[in-house]
């Protein structure tokens, strides 16, 4: 679903909050012109937030300036969200945890859902301090708040946190992880590992720039790949 | 097998993207001889500028008896189109410091190289890798009528492999579009055709061996000489930004 | 009324490691094979080709290459008071489907078992009393013995070009290998793979306690290397995307390059892929099968009819197939009477944590899914169980085998699961920590099996099939002690700024379908000399159906402290064995009931 809104005006609309202290390292400006594909702009703004709670910005980049709310934004709007890995089939009751996951609803309709009933919990994310944001992602972890409708707090918690962390990580062909952020963060060479040579250099720390899928030789940056 | 891969070069990390270096000191054991460094990254980074003037110095006029690299290379070390000479800018310098070793001690034999080798001591082969390694030249163009069908050919097993013969893709190891993998691996992208057919030809016939576990013989040992025409004309022409620079 | 083919000589249900084998040794055989792959066709050389296959989000989260559940899973329960409810996401184990099945992501861990595991029970019994087996417990032995499938673990082990160091030798020990494996006809074909400071640190703790540590043995060609079907293999480069992941390099043995490969254009050889065997179609008087009935990729159900039919799925889905095809006897766990589902066992799964100093760099992307340094001290019975009041054991490694950073985030306990010390922590631990694994046996209970769920469907409108499971007693207690002993091997490891240790099987932990442990499911088909507790004979051979022929881990009477491939593989071949030089001539049951 194509909700014609771009990327920078979206994200950059919420001001101090989100961009803290100096400027964003990895800019969306390549991406302005691109709208997103599943995400409204207040879905986006939410999400922004609560991703950087998870992932905020210290001497790397924060999640959503790292590309992660364009990353979910794809993969709710692809086979991820629709479910294509999921065996949706009915009934649905409810399991023990050791049973995993057994909501009826596809990602991409929990996310939705789950994304609705933030705003019912402490009103509209923006504005709030992050101590509240905090404390809103600390009850969501314990399953805390009664959330409306019928996305748990806990299972909306589990696919954040895991999507988050995907799209800080994976590869920059997802649209996230924008300028290898992630994986210069870890030191992660990336896509291309030929180790023969290195295997058993012992503690010698290997300073190889990282390159991934799409790497363009001689860029270090992937933010110009849409 | 780790004392042998000796210096390279210490480009400075700095220039070379924030975030990566800040927030995490990378620690390097103090027993290591701290002349055996890294690998070096992009021709992009400054580098040591004592080490590239000595590298400089001998490449451009030799050393002792040694005759002056640029005498087969090229005055930019873009080598010839002939198959004895191969572009040399851009490799990385650990490979390049790796087969002058391999020269030296008769792990890669050559008429030519092995004397030339053995007449430079440890730092100068260390100095003129540095310096080959941060070099660009223009692109040799290809001359005669385009190959077409090789070219295709070439691409598919480069990108693909071969099922049939039990070809693993180049790119696996050789990077992105075959501009290579450092330290390790060569570039393939934009060296010439007729030189890394001679070199598939000496793998295959175990006239070369100096890499690690017999890999490339077994690779070269798969392919036909048309497969190996195939693949060394496809990646002539792939345009590889960190070695080549547009002529002036 | 499906649509009859032409009759088969050996119909073989599944292309994975055992499908192809069968096929390939039963075709130069003489015997004219199908093979029907529900799968799609698939290439090492192109399909698995870096840098699109090196995609960790694609392939080790989103689990491209393995089945997909919408189409092909089961319900879950710990136990019979539960409902059981449908596994809707991968998790705790990772099935396979298309050619070369779970062989093609599996990580090459190859074992052989121990002597005194193929002759579990009465080991057991001779060494520590009649009574030391406690009932709830199924011990079985499985029928065969070790010499009796050396040259078969031998064979498998040059097949796939295996790297590592012999301990123990026909004519003798040797040094750097493993002392308590048992005797080997011959070398490994391969040296062992290079070890990191992580294993090497492992290794040399484990050595001042008086262990025995060696390097893992690996299905990965450390040179150039050719096998005994004429598969050529490429040294492994360490890159770090093994497991859950093709290899592109031909270095990772799988049946693709292994096998089919060097089968595909045989006259006797013929796969057919998208074929979803829905049946196996039994004679009349119930005492053979006639061959299957399968969905072609058009949605036409036909059926191939076979004098022989070998079943090589996956152990669960063999399982699956025997009970909606009425094969044998479904398992009744209030009964306790019946085979088919009997038996189902697991792999229990312990770890700890070790987190180095500054001086430690462990560069952990560089890795493959069998390197690393083990130990066998703990293992089998490897070691006195006399008052430990379990039985079974498990090997302790410390492997290496990638540093992928969407699952690899190793923190010390206490860390925060997200925000800014989470972050921090992520970042100072990635390249200073190692993981040392448990991997330990699973017994089999009266009260862990598999039958047909009442509920729930697959794509084909069969029933799924149901699995009970929990953790027993006995497996807890092994746990925790193996457990106990790698913790201590940990703290006694250079460097070492902090440990923690973690068992899945830990007291009041229930066994969980979500995170990934092993894709070690085994039993169910079980092998044995009595039909009152195995579903096959020591050949192989369905005790009910004498032409029906059964491979794959289902066969084991319990889990071992191995992984299964290695064990299933010997076992496979022996099996292929008497079917080419005895079944085959003269078709009947190989064994009295």
């Amino acid at each position: 679903m194509n909700t014609g809104y771009s990327r920078r005006s979206v994200l950059f609309g919420l001001g101090a909050v989100m961009v803290g202290a100096g400027l964003p390292r990895h800019a969306f400006a390549a991406l302005d012109s691109t709208p997103f594909s599943f995400l409204s702009g207040t879905e986006a703004r939410s999400l922004a937030l609560l991703c950087d709670t998870l992932i905020p910005q210290d001497d790397f980049p924060s999640a959503s300036q790292a590309g992660v709310v364009d990353f979910i934004d794809l993969q709710l709007a692809g086979g991820y969200g629709r479910g294509e890995h999921l065996y949706l089939n009915g009934p649905h009751p409810e399991g023990t945890p050791e049973q995993g996951y057994q909501s009826p609803m596809p990602p991409a309709k929990l996310w939705r859902e789950g994304l609705a009933a933030m705003q019912t919990l402490i009103g509209p994310l923006e504005g709030q301090p992050q101590s509240a944001l905090d404390q809103l992602m600390t009850d969501l972890s314990e399953d805390k708040p009664e959330l409306a409708g019928r996305v748990g707090g806990k299972s909306f918690f589990t696919e954040l946190i895991a999507l988050t962390n995907q799209g800080y990580f994976a590869d920059p062909i997802y649209g996230g992880n924008k300028g290898y952020a992630g994986w210069h963060m870890v030191g992660f060479p990336g896509a291309y590992g030929y180790y023969t040579d290195t295997i058993d250099d012992d503690n010698r720390p290997y300073r190889q720039p990282p390159m991934g899928i799409g790497h363009e030789p001689g860029k270090t940056d992937f933010s110009t790949k849409g | 097998m780790n004392t042998r891969h000796r210096l390279l070069i210490c480009f400075a990390l700095a220039a070379f993207l924030p975030g990566h270096v800040t927030g995490q000191a990378i620690p390097v054991d103090q027993s290591y001889d701290t002349a055996r460094d890294l690998f070096n990254m992009t021709v992009d980074t400054p580098p040591d500028p004592a080490m590239l003037a000595r590298g400089q110095a001998i490449a451009t006029h030799g050393a002792g008896d040694v005759q002056s690299c640029i005498t087969c290379h090229s005055v930019g070390g873009q080598g010839d189109g002939s198959g004895s000479f191969p572009r040399l800018t851009g490799q990385p310098a650990w490979y390049l410091d790796k087969q002058l070793d391999d020269y030296t001690s008769g792990a890669r034999p050559d008429d030519l190289m092995t004397t030339v080798a053995q007449s430079l001591s440890e730092d100068d082969r260390a100095a003129v890798s540095a310096y080959y390694a941060s070099l660009a030249a223009p692109l040799r163009v290809a001359r005669g009528q385009l190959p077409v069908n090789e070219i295709q050919k070439g691409a598919a097993i480069a990108r693909a492999g071969s099922p049939e013969k039990g070809l693993p893709a180049c790119t696996n190891c050789h990077g992105p579009d075959g501009t290579g993998n450092p330290p390790s691996v060569p570039y393939l992208a934009g060296q010439y055709a007729n030189y890394m057919v001679l070199q598939l030809d000496r793998w295959r016939r175990g006239k070369r061996g100096n890499d690690f576990g017999g890999m490339m013989s077994a690779i070269a040992r798969k392919m036909t000489p048309e497969d190996m025409r195939a693949i060394s004309e496809y990646y002539e022409r792939v345009a590889n930004p960190l070695t080549t620079k547009d002529p002036e | 009324m499906a649509r009859r083919l032409a009759k088969t000589d050996v119909v073989i249900i599944g292309a994975g490691w055992t499908g192809l084998t069968a096929a390939y040794e039963l075709s130069h055989a003489g015997k004219r094979c199908i093979v029907l792959e529900r799968g799609s066709y698939r290439h090492d050389a192109d399909d698995f080709a870096a840098p699109k296959e090196h995609d960790e989000l694609k392939y080790a989260v989103h689990h491209a290459h393995m089945i997909n559940t919408r189409t092909e899973t089961l319900t879950f329960r710990n136990n019979s008071n539960q409902r059981a409810l449908p596994m809707r996401r991968l998790g705790s184990f990772l099935p396979g489907v298309g050619l070369g099945g779970a062989g093609i992501h599996w990580n090459g861990q190859l074992w052989r078992p121990l002597p005194s595991d193929l002759e579990m029970r009465s080991h057991y019994e001779s060494r520590y009393g009649a009574d030391f087996i406690p009932d709830d417990l199924n011990v079985q032995d499985w029928g065969v013995t070790y010499n009796e499938l050396e040259p078969h673990l031998d064979f498998y082990e040059k097949i796939c070009g295996t790297s590592g160091t012999s301990g123990q030798m026909a004519d003798g020990p040797r040094e750097g290998g493993n002392p308590f494996e048992g005797p080997r006809s011959t070398d490994y074909p391969n040296p062992p793979m290079r070890q990191p400071i992580g294993p090497t640190k492992f290794g040399e703790a484990a050595q001042k306690l008086g262990y025995h540590p060696f390097p893992m043995p690996a299905a990965n060609a450390t040179k150039e290397y050719t096998n005994p079907y004429g598969a050529k293999l490429h040294p492994c480069t360490y890159c770090g995307f093994c497991e859950r992941f093709g290899c592109g390099y031909y270095a990772k043995a799988d049946p693709i390059i292994c096998v089919y490969d060097q089968i595909k254009n045989h006259e006797n050889f013929e796969i057919r892929f998208k074929a979803q065997v829905l049946r196996v179609e039994k004679s009349d008087d119930g005492k053979t099968a006639t061959g299957v009935t399968y969905l072609t990729d058009a949605g036409e159900e036909v059926f191939q009819p076979a004098d022989i039919v070998c079943m090589n799925a996956y152990g669960l889905w063999n399982a699956h197939l025997m009970l909606v095809s009425g094969l044998g006897k479904p398992y009744d766990p209030k009964t306790r009477s019946g085979t088919v589902g009997r038996n189902y066992a697991y792999q229990t799964m312990a770890g700890v944590n070790v987190f180095f100093d500054d001086q430690v760099v462990t560069n952990p992307f560089m890795g493959a899914g069998a390197l690393g340094t083990v130990i066998d001290d703990f293992n089998g019975d490897n070691f006195d169980h006399s008052n430990l009041g379990f039985l079974g054991g498990g090997y302790i490694a410390c492997t290496q085998t990638n540093g992928r950073p969407i699952n690899y985030q190793p923190t010390p306990d206490g860390t925060p699961a997200w925000g800014a010390d989470w972050k921090r922590a992520v970042r100072e631990n990635y390249l200073h920590h190692a993981s040392l694994t448990v991997h330990g046996s699973s017994m089999a209970t009266p009260v862990n099996y598999l039958d047909l769920d009442p509920t729930w469907k697959d794509a084909y409108g069969r029933p799924l099939l149901r699995m009970t499971f929990n953790f027993p007693e006995n497996d807890r207690r092994m746990a925790d002690y193996v457990m106990g002993k790698a913790h201590e091997i940990a703290r006694n490891m250079e460097n070492v700024k902090s440990t923690s240790a973690s068992n899945r099987a830990a007291e009041g932990s229930d066994y969980s379908i979500v995170p990934y442990q092993t894709t070690h499911n085994t039993g169910g088909t079980v092998m044995g000399t009595d039909p009152a507790t195995s579903v096959v004979n020591r050949f192989g051979q369905m005790w009910d159906h004498h032409n029906v022929f059964v491979f794959g881990a289902g066969l084991f009477p319990q889990n071992l402290g191995y992984n299964p491939t290695g064990p299933l593989m010997g076992v496979a071949y022996w099996t292929l064995e008497h079917m080419k030089n005895d079944y085959i001539a003269n078709p009947r049951p190989l064994m009295d009931a």
